[in-house]
């Protein structure tokens, strides 16, 4: 140990440092940040201790902090001299022997290579490891970390935090050195405010002006103090950063010292963080040793001494005058201001609060000059800022970006988007004072005013991602719940305000709040935000605020359908599945009721949900499964496979004609009323059947022949045989549904005549309208679109198509018109423009129409359909495209790149989506949406015109068969409270009797998967090509339900 | 049971009875008590001896959520609820726990914040933390004072129930 | 003497001692504006947010009684969203206690009571809390009922600062904080209390009351009190 007074001591201990960084052996580094040992780091860093030893190997083995992608973690950094530095991802124990076999023959293991580093930029030094392993990516080119710029973290998992000798050879303590030397304090303060550095803590307020207020305030003793009381939840970069690199905080508090006056520095950080507190105390300890700290520092005359103070969990003291109230051992309640801190501060003495992340600023603004600094980041926000990257994204850690860098960037090309293939829904920033910025605006610049300006604030830098599964009045009301345990209660709007807050809030999620609410809490909102004392208080309503403007549907869903669409609110649903079916299906129950062997009553309880259970039961997009809890324990419950077995059991069996009767018993007497449906696919039968079920004389007009509309002519056989359908229509006849074939409202009867001959009518006309790209050669004979094609097949009518078939797009259509034209002996190619995980069609669709022989292009958009002679189709080309930016879907927006690429074939089949017959609408004389859909009442599904009601794809535009049944079964509800005058549908259920207690122990089997027949097999036929359940398999999977729906403490 | 007397005289000493080490004396009593709590008894000690108001220190004492008033349980179990554990689902592990360890909401202590619950045979006590900033980890629990990432229900239950046999976690 | 600046208030100018608060400013030009939490020649806390006004050339609202009033400031101590929040203020206090006035020994005498009138703050639309609430009427002379309590914090201050025995703190935090008695204890075991009565005087509500009067006989008398302060140099 040297204590370093003059220019050549300090030059030996960067010599000893720099031997220990880059020693003339191997290296190996274990990122020990609490990141690292939460994922076991501790055992792997033993691993190769014990190994090396064993082994009596050359090698140096260090602990340094996280390198910021905590995904990855436990990551270890190896270094051979001559070679770059490579960073392994997340190592185990049991990886240490094969690392150290690679290391002494020269090599890494590339499986668990991260990325390589050539040579890194210190900002306070430069430094070369190597070159090659041209396998393993740059650090720069992995898309985590593309575009950071380090600056504060820019030790961060490369040194040693334990060690200064590390932080002095990459250039450490030289700022302060040249700092003391030059000893023109007046020329630091320049030059920080000439960086327009502002402090990272939230406020944003300029460092360097505050600064100077400090070095202004006369008295004998000035404080300056580090807010390390990291206090937001979600943020944790100031934790990473005094465990990555404790030094450098020290060194930022030095200098302010000797420039402000101010000879002692206080450092009031979490409890909640032992690592990073063991790391400073030892820091501490080492730059007093070093002659850095304490008594005249590096002999240049000036003293600074540095205590760490543990703070002892109250969030409110991240508030300064809080902080202060807590130094001088009080409680943390904060104090008016002014005074400001810079006059009466701690002990009533100047003193100047700065967060953790502005310290690590300083130092390489005085190295490198201010202008070096605000050539980074926006005009009005300079340098970078440390932000977490938590929630729903595939990559979580710490990301370092220059200020202004739009939200986007963060969610998706650095996180990757939610994880699970979910949508995201929004980003919250700034922690319980920020607010939530909804998925449509992450274009956002991350800047101090751009985030104000919605409502927001950048804050410590806290940004947790939310996805569709994420409630926003849940959201609101956890940040209200935190601010409110976490008010100190001094003032009375943030007391009781918050209080209050709370209350209301719990009337959303409960489902009791009114309108009225809403508007209470918004004054209630702005009156806290205008009255309460301190930061906490003014800013604790900014999630509420923020949620109720940019979310205020979700609000209204909870007050007017008692709906939490993500599923959290629990009060609101029975069960997370039942939530998410769009027809509401009590599945617990009819689990509940096979299992105990009842699987007449289980079918009935099925049917009276849902009048089409077998047919859905194949090709619903199961939604109930997304949210299931058995994902805890292994997969979700396979319910849409056991609700289709009860029903082909049933209507396989004779016992359907006396359970018909049993539905027909639920039936409310006739009430004299008539309602007309139009359209009869899955919406429209489902609307009928309840309609009828309630009483009312039901008449289903259909321009076809035949009841099922898309299920009937769009669906090939082989995904739903026609006879499983007509079964589930003997039940919708039996109630007395009557239908009206061959006849298309608006052109073979008009609405007139409907409306003056029904009480009520319902649109339910589908989207059988083929969207039609412009290309050249479309014209030609060859060029079919999607739907007429399913329909011509399922109508049995012959279809001209050719040997090679190139199928455009990559929704549902393009994936059954590709299966058939399989099936029809036809070679086929489907052509998507974005990339496979994009696609809008089912998975297992996809895989299984590659499995029977479909080729696949992706990234490849249709330029032009080439004619031959006789003015057939000879060829298609098509684009190659690049992904560019992300578009407002969270996708990637594909480029053209100019290179083209020709498909020889004979016909095109394009299936680029779906839209409603807008003729129709336009003649109905209701008001449509710009996307082209009837406008309705998101509630009661009323159109513009009395009398008139509207669901399924003429509202939502194309979607699938569960969904628009959910609108069917709405709309019915909806029709007979306008008719009746009362809410009569929930008459309609008898009561069950099943076990309502959770299991004690459900079933530890897994999930049970229906088989499919083999590709080649199937390929040759439209026979079905799923097989259903076996009995003992749907049992063991009703075993697997965990009962959500029994509660604790209910029944 | 309370720290000796010549236990507080130490701490004390140790920051020459400043009054604005008062947070750190507590915390330091509270960890040297075999409970991990701070008796009333060892706050009017401090008091007599530092000459603080005694309804000073008990405010400082009720104020900050890492002290306790009351004996602890011999295993905490302390889940995180910060924005990344909460959205992650954090309060269906509270709950979990809360109902594994038959623990209910009128065991709960003062209002609905900083939960501190206790077990009737002081096995196991129950808290959350607004945050551990281990948020790339969430849900995050921590069981004396081992950190346990992305926890399950049952990850969480496995480990209750180690604890429950007398293992250690 | 302390130089004079000069101050408009609801558009009268006023000369004030520089250093004065903008309440002080206030009660100079005749506006008397409403506070619970303010005593003079006690410490201003800023705590019950009554006495907010509006500053020119200001966004935010600010406290009169800890705000120092500074030469050309104009101020607006009443405005529609003034007299809004104000009221608010004030349903929050009787919607997170148990305020009943019929049965109370301050009603009529009581500063909270008065100020509603004054507001015109006829019913609360806030969920009442009702919390549970004790008394304490351990002490020979004076009872603490915590269901008036609406922690403004003078009887502490008046206590430490006046009579200098600090016998009162507020514990806990949040919507738990309490009024305490030195480590919590009955308020008749205090050993530091001198029984001098300064807190029950200082006390706007019925929180802290003397024993033995009857509903609406205990009339208070915290102007003396605060005299007393001011004479001792308080407050500044």
């Amino acid at each position: 140990m040297t204590r370093i007074a003059d220019l050549s001591t300090f030059n030996t201990v960067h010599e000893d440092g720099l031997a220990k960084l880059l020693p003339p052996r191997p290296r190996i580094a274990v990122g020990m940040g609490t990141c690292g040992t939460g994922h076991g780091a501790e055992g792997v860093f033993h691993a190769f201790s014990a190994e090396i030893g064993n082994r009596g190997l050359g090698i140096s083995l260090a602990r340094t902090g996280c390198f910021g992608i905590c995904a990855e973690e436990p990551l270890v950094n190896v270094w051979i001299p001559g070679k770059p530095l490579v960073i392994l991802r997340k190592v185990q124990p049991h990886d240490a022997g094969a690392i150290l076999d690679a290391i002494t023959s020269g090599a890494v293991p590339f499986d668990l290579a991260l990325c390589r580093i050539e040579e890194w930029d210190h900002i306070t030094a430069h430094i070369k490891y190597g070159t090659g392993f041209e396998e393993i990516p740059l650090w720069s080119d992995v898309p985590f970390f593309k575009g950071q710029k380090k600056i504060v973290l820019r030790h961060c998992g490369l040194i040693s935090p334990g060690d200064i000798e590390e932080y002095i050879a990459v250039g450490g303590y030289q700022a302060l050195y040249k700092v003391l030397i030059d000893g023109n304090p007046v020329g630091v303060i320049e030059q920080i405010k000439g960086s327009k550095l502002r402090g990272r803590g939230g406020a944003g307020y300029q460092t360097g002006i505050k600064w100077e207020f400090l070095r202004a305030a006369q008295a004998e003793q000035k404080y300056l103090i580090c807010n390390a009381d990291e206090g937001d939840p979600g943020a944790y970069m100031n934790r990473n950063e005094i465990e990555g690199d404790p030094h450098s905080l020290l060194e930022g508090m030095i200098i302010g010292g000797y420039v402000t006056g101010a000879t002692e520095g206080i450092i009031y950080i979490r409890a909640e963080y032992p690592l990073a507190v063991h790391r400073l105390q030892s820091a501490i300890q080492q730059a007093r040793d070093y002659g850095l700290l304490g008594q005249n520092i590096l002999g240049r005359g000036f003293d600074f001494h540095v205590s760490l103070v543990e703070g002892a969990g109250a969030f409110v003291c991240g508030e300064e005058t809080a902080l202060i109230r807590s130094l001088e051992g009080k409680a943390g309640r904060p104090a008016p201001r002014p005074p400001y801190p810079a006059e009466k501060g701690l002990y009533g003495k100047p003193t100047n609060i700065n967060n953790v992340e502005t310290w690590y600023n300083i130092a390489p603004i005085i190295i490198k000059g201010a202008s070096w600094f605000t050539d980074t980041g926006s005009p009005r926000s300079s340098g970078t800022k440390v932000f977490s990257l938590v929630g729903k994204v595939n990559s979580t850690g710490l990301v370092e970006m220059p200020l202004g860098t739009p939200l986007k960037t963060f969610v998706y090309a650095i996180g990757g988007g939610a994880p699970n293939g979910k949508s995201v829904k929004a980003v919250q920033t700034g922690g319980p004072s920020g607010g939530c910025i909804p998925q449509e605006m992450l274009d956002t610049p991350v800047d101090y005013e751009s985030l104000a300006a919605l409502g927001s604030i950048m804050g410590s830098g806290g940004m947790v991602v939310m996805d569709e599964d994420n409630c926003m009045v849940d959201v609101a009301r956890y940040f209200i719940e935190f601010t409110h345990s976490e008010s100190c209660g001094k003032c009375v709007p943030c007391r009781v305000g918050l209080d209050k807050s709370l209350a209301l809030l719990n009337r959303f999620t409960r489902g009791a709040a009114t309108v009225q609410d809403l508007a209470m809490l918004d004054e209630l909102s702005r009156m806290i935000r205008d009255t309460s004392l301190c930061g906490l208080g003014q800013t604790a309503p900014n999630p509420v605020l923020t949620t109720m403007r940019h979310f205020r549907h979700e609000f209204e869903d909870h007050i007017r359908a008692h709906r939490c669409r993500a599923g959290v609110c629990q009060d609101l649903a029975l069960s997370p599945c039942e939530n998410s079916c769009p027809l509401h299906m009590n599945i617990p129950r009819f689990l509940e009721l096979y299992k105990e062997d009842k699987i007449e009553e289980a079918f009935l309880s099925v049917v009276l949900d849902n009048p089409l259970p077998a047919s859905t039961g194949r090709v619903c997009q199961h939604p109930c499964e997304n949210r299931c809890r058995r994902v805890g324990i292994d997969e979700a419950v396979n319910m849409r496979e056991v609700h289709r077995y009860i029903a082909d059991a049933i209507y396989a069996s004779n016992r359907y004609p006396a359970l018909i009767e049993q539905v027909r018993a639920r039936m409310l007497p006739p009430t004299g009323k008539r309602v007309a449906v139009v359209g009869a696919g899955p919406t429209g039968l489902a609307c009928a059947y309840y309609l009828a079920l309630l009483g009312h004389e039901t008449t289903v007009y259909d321009g076809n022949a035949e009841a099922g509309g898309m299920l009937r002519y769009v669906l090939p056989d082989y995904r739903l045989p026609k006879e499983v359908l007509r079964k589930e229509l003997e039940l919708i006849e039996a109630i007395g549904v009557k239908f009206v074939f061959n006849t298309q409202v608006g052109r073979d009867l008009s609405l007139n005549e409907i409306d003056a001959a029904y009480d009520a009518v319902f649109l339910s006309i589908g989207t059988w309208k083929e969207a039609w790209v412009y290309l050249p050669g479309t014209e030609l004979r060859g060029v079919i679109p999607a739907l007429p094609f399913l329909e011509s097949v399922a109508k049995n009518e012959p279809v001209a198509l050719g040997k090679t078939v190139a199928v455009i797009g990559g929704g549902n259509a393009a994936i059954d018109s590709a299966r058939t034209a399989l099936r029809l002996g036809s070679g086929v190619t489907i052509i998507y423009r974005r990339e496979r995980k994009d696609m809008p069609a089912i998975p297992e669709e996809t895989e299984a129409a590659e499995a029977e022989g479909a080729e696949m292009v992706f990234l490849a958009a249709p330029h032009r359909i080439i004619g031959n002679a006789a003015g057939g189709v000879q060829a298609v080309e098509v684009v190659r495209t690049t992904l560019g930016e992300f578009d407002s879907s969270g996708r990637r927006r594909p480029v053209p790149t100019g290179e083209v690429i020709r498909f020889e074939c004979d016909t095109v089949i394009l299936a680029v989506g779906e839209t409603v017959d807008l003729d129709f609408v336009k003649a109905s004389g209701l008001k449509i949406k710009e996307a082209g859909t009837i406008e309705v009442d998101r509630y009661t599904l009323e159109t513009s015109r009395d009398k008139f009601y509207a669901g399924g794809d003429v509202i939502s535009g194309a979607s699938n068969v569960s969904n628009a049944m959910g609108y069917g079964k709405k709309a019915a509800r909806k029709i007979d409270d306008r008719l009746m005058g009362a809410h009569r549908f929930g008459q309609l259920l008898p009561e069950f009797d099943y076990d309502k207690s959770p299991p004690s122990c459900p079933s530890g089997s897994g999930r049970h998967r229906v088989s499919e027949l083999p590709a080649l097999e199937r390929v040759k036929t439209f026979a079905e090509a799923v097989a259903g359940l076996s009995p003992v398999e749907a049992m063991e999977e009703a075993c697997r339900c965990l009962r959500c729906d029994a509660r604790n403490g209910d029944n | 049971m309370t720290s000796s007397n010549e236990e507080i005289d130490r701490v004390i000493a140790r920051h020459d009875g400043r009054p604005g080490a008062l947070l750190s004396m507590l915390e330091e009593l509270q960890q040297a008590h075999p409970d991990k709590y701070l008796p009333v008894e060892t706050l009017d000690y401090l008091a007599e001896r530092t000459d603080l108001p005694r309804a000073r220190i008990f405010s400082v004492a009720t104020f900050y959520a890492l002290f306790n008033l009351k004996p602890q349980g011999e295993h905490t179990v302390c889940i995180c609820r910060g924005t990344a554990c909460h959205t992650r689902g954090s309060r269906d592990l509270l709950e979990r726990t809360k109902l594994q360890l038959g623990l209910k909401e009128e065991d709960e202590e003062g209002s609905a914040d900083k939960l501190s619950v206790t077990t009737a045979d002081r096995q196991f006590t129950v808290r959350t933390v607004a945050c551990f900033g281990q948020c790339a980890l969430a849900p995050v629990v921590e069981v004396d004072h081992a950190i346990l990432g992305h926890v399950s229900e049952r990850t969480l239950d496995r480990e209750i129930n180690t604890l429950k046999r007398g293992g250690r976690a | 003497m302390a130089h004079q600046i000069s101050i408009r208030i609801d558009g009268k100018l006023v000369k004030v001692s520089a250093g004065s608060s903008i309440l002080d400013a206030a009660l100079a030009a005749g506006k008397d504006i409403p506070a619970l939490c303010h005593m003079k020649g006690l410490s201003a806390v800023g705590a019950c947010r009554l006495c907010v006004v509006e500053l020119a050339g200001v966004g935010r609202l600010l406290p009169a009684c800890t705000t120092p009033a500074a030469d050309g400031m104009s101020v607006t101590t009443v405005s529609q969203k003034l007299t809004k929040y104000r009221r608010m203020i004030l349903e929050m206090l009787f919607a997170e206690r148990n305020h009943v006035c019929s049965v109370c020994v301050s009603n009529n005498h009581c500063e909270l009571q008065a100020l509603a009138a004054r507001l015109g703050v006829t019913n609360v639309r806030f969920a009442y809390s009702y919390p549970k609430l004790s008394a304490d009427t351990s002490h020979p002379r004076f009872v603490l009922d915590h269901n008036r309590c609406i922690l403004c914090t003078r009887c502490v201050r008046v206590c430490a600062e006046l009579e200098g025995a600090h016998v009162w703190d507020v514990m806990s935090r949040g919507t738990g904080s309490r009024l305490v008695c030195d480590m919590n204890q009955p308020w008749g075991a205090s050993k530091g209390c001198t029984s001098c009565g300064k807190c029950v005087q200082a006390c706007p509500t019925g929180a802290l009351a003397e024993k033995g009067w009857c509903v609406e006989e205990m009339a208070k008398q915290p102007a003396r009190v605060s005299r007393l302060a001011v004479i001792r140099g308080g407050g500044q």
